[in-house]
């Protein structure tokens, strides 16, 4: 089993320490795992992916990327850039660019011809279903073609980890359940580590591993019972 | 799509917004030209007025700080002529006169004899004779403003005058003045046996040390200072005052469109706070995200800038064309000026948007996206 990225012992908390979100988490993700982590809303979920991709940084812990602890922004900016795709619950698209160009912004920096950058951005979009909607802006979308959409941006740079924070939380069940078969099927094919952030259940158990948060502390779901990921 | 185009659709966003950031990146820059070319060409209209009508030292009331403040009596004119090296002196007494159109033209009386006379260019008629009264030389463009000609009569200060020539000096002030025998001046004027200034012409003008000789001959007279005529400039108040309130004005004018740029991308980041996180969030790095920033406030300064320069060169046409200003000063922004102007609005473009772009970049991710 190779690790992509593991937590050691991290915690994060908020406002000086009043109000503590994650405590003492311990987490291993194999490459090409698909990892589901469920729990109650405020239980830590979002704030257990922000940790992940680095968004948010941990308050005491280390966070390991292929075993090398990863502590500064620049660093996580980085990753985010080359190895981390996201997609967030309500699409975070730029409502003045096209679908293909929402799709070509991961790439300024990353691949530095506009031509090929546009190149990749339409096969992508054509990969999740979307080749005919790509000069549509998003208002002229649907729910279901946006989150394509975030998708197809968050796959463009071949991302090693694709973390999708409630994918299908803005959309109806039909929508939903197209969106994940698609995040599937891509993490099938393309042989990305992918942790979902779900309040589905049918969801979470497409997933190899599954993961609850409970009161800021992390546990693995066995069946009949919850066991916290030991160090 | 390219990092320009990036720009440009963020900018389209709010496209009254940018508009209004153009147009007062435009003014701003407009004024810069059109003041500061209004101060450099006073400077150097006033400068080529001088040169017009050369002479090699001036001689003015010692602590009049203006060029045409003060009096000197005509009567020092052979007390100077004595000193030894002085090869000609003249006097001249300069005064801003009514005409019958109710303007206010600038009036110029020189004595009978005075080598100012050789020193004019006709563009038609004949200088006045000796002892001739009541005539006057009528500048090229004063003439056409006038509508007057060779055989025309002026009224100066309710006077008539006949006008036997029309004058084609190089300099804007020239081409606006009345040439008149001095004393008819000093008659109109009630300033009887007074002069604005001497010019003198010297033997050996090359010779500093016989300048100075001189020059300190003159002092010595009592009351009065001599200054080398190119240099009456540098110590003339008016002209000073006139240029340090212009060049004032138009770095206001620059600052206001700074500040223009700064507070609208301000705003856009303000608006955007999200959109900077979701950039961030996707790999985009604090440089590139201020270097985009940056780009869009680059992009506002040159749109302005362009525009500007059209608003600063009409600006100075429009001014040339108002008589009270264009009698004195024709406002000619240089190649220079517009360069420099291009320029600054690099700068305000650069100095508008650094500190947004710092703003925004500077914010957490967590923060930007309402994790934080």
């Amino acid at each position: 089993m190779t690790v992509l990225i593991s937590l050691e012992q991290v915690s994060r908390d908020f406002d000086n320490g009043r109000i503590v979100a994650l405590r003492d988490v311990n987490l291993v993700v194999a490459k090409a795992e698909s990892v589901a982590i469920v729990g109650a809303s405020g239980s830590g979920k979002t704030t257990l992916i922000m940790l992940m991709c680095g968004i948010m940084l941990p308050s005491a812990g280390v966070i390991r990327w292929r075993g090398r602890p990863v502590t500064t922004p620049k660093a996580w900016t980085g990753l985010r850039r080359t190895e981390i795709g996201i997609v967030f619950q309500d699409f975070n698209l730029f409502p003045t660019l096209t679908a293909v160009e929402n799709v070509e912004v991961p790439m300024f920096g990353a691949l530095n011809h506009s031509c090929e950058r546009k190149r990749r951005a339409n096969d992508v979009l054509e990969a999740v279903g979307l080749g005919e909607r790509g000069y549509h802006l998003p208002h002229e979308l649907s729910g279901g073609e946006r989150q394509r959409v975030a998708i197809a941006r968050s796959l463009v740079n071949h991302p090693t980890l694709l973390l999708a924070d409630e994918p299908t939380g803005n959309l109806d069940s039909i929508s939903g359940t197209a969106i994940m078969d698609l995040l599937f099927d891509l993490q099938r094919s393309q042989g990305v580590t992918f942790v979902l952030v779900t309040h589905n259940a049918s969801h979470a158990r497409r997933c190899r591993q599954q993961i609850q948060i409970q009161d800021g502390r992390v546990f693995e779901k066995a069946p009949g019972r919850l066991r916290e990921v030991a160090k | 799509m390219n990092h320009v185009e990036l720009a440009f659709r963020n900018l389209q966003r709010r496209p009254a917004r940018s508009i209004l950031t153009i147009l007062g990146v435009a003014v701003a820059v407009g004024s810069f030209i059109t003041l500061y070319g209004l101060s450099s060409s006073a400077y150097e209209n006033v400068q080529q007025s001088i040169e017009d009508i050369p002479s090699d030292l001036t001689i003015r009331r010692s602590g009049s700080a203006e060029l045409f403040g003060g009096a000197v009596p005509q009567a020092l004119v052979r007390q100077v002529a004595q000193i030894p090296g002085i090869a000609a002196v003249t006097g001249e007494l300069i005064s801003l006169v009514e005409t019958d159109s109710g303007d206010h033209v600038l009036a110029a009386g020189w004595p009978d004899g005075s080598f100012f006379w050789q020193t004019v260019p006709l563009e038609e008629g004949r200088l006045p004779r000796q002892e001739e009264r009541r005539v006057a030389l009528v500048g090229l463009d004063l003439a056409g403003a006038l509508k007057k000609r060779t055989g025309d009569t002026i009224t100066l200060l309710g006077e008539p005058f006949h006008i036997v020539g029309v004058t084609r000096f190089k300099s804007v002030i020239d081409r606006n003045e009345v040439v008149v025998p001095l004393s008819d001046l000093q008659e109109v004027t009630f300033r009887p046996g007074a002069v604005t200034y001497l010019s003198v012409r010297l033997a050996h003008p090359q010779d500093p040390a016989e300048v100075d000789r001189i020059s300190n001959a003159i002092a010595a007279i009592g009351g009065l200072s001599a200054s080398k005529s190119e240099d009456l400039l540098r110590n003339d108040s008016m002209v000073g005052l006139l240029r340090a309130v212009s060049s004032s004005m138009a770095w206001v004018a620059l600052l206001m469109g700074t500040l223009m740029v700064l507070n609208t991308l301000l705003m856009a980041v303000l608006e955007r706070t999200r959109e900077i996180g979701i950039l961030s969030a996707i790999g985009w790095s604090t440089e590139r995200i201020m270097g985009a920033l940056m780009l869009e406030g680059l992009i506002l300064s040159a749109i302005g800038s362009v525009a500007g320069i059209g608003i600063g060169i009409g600006g100075a046409y429009l001014l040339s064309a108002i008589p009270a200003i264009g009698r004195y000063v024709a406002v000619q922004p240089t190649i220079g000026l517009v360069l420099a102007s291009a320029l600054a609005a690099i700068g305000i473009g650069i100095f508008g948007s650094s500190y947004p772009a710092w703003r925004a970049a500077r914010q957490s991710p967590a923060t930007a996206l309402g994790r934080g």
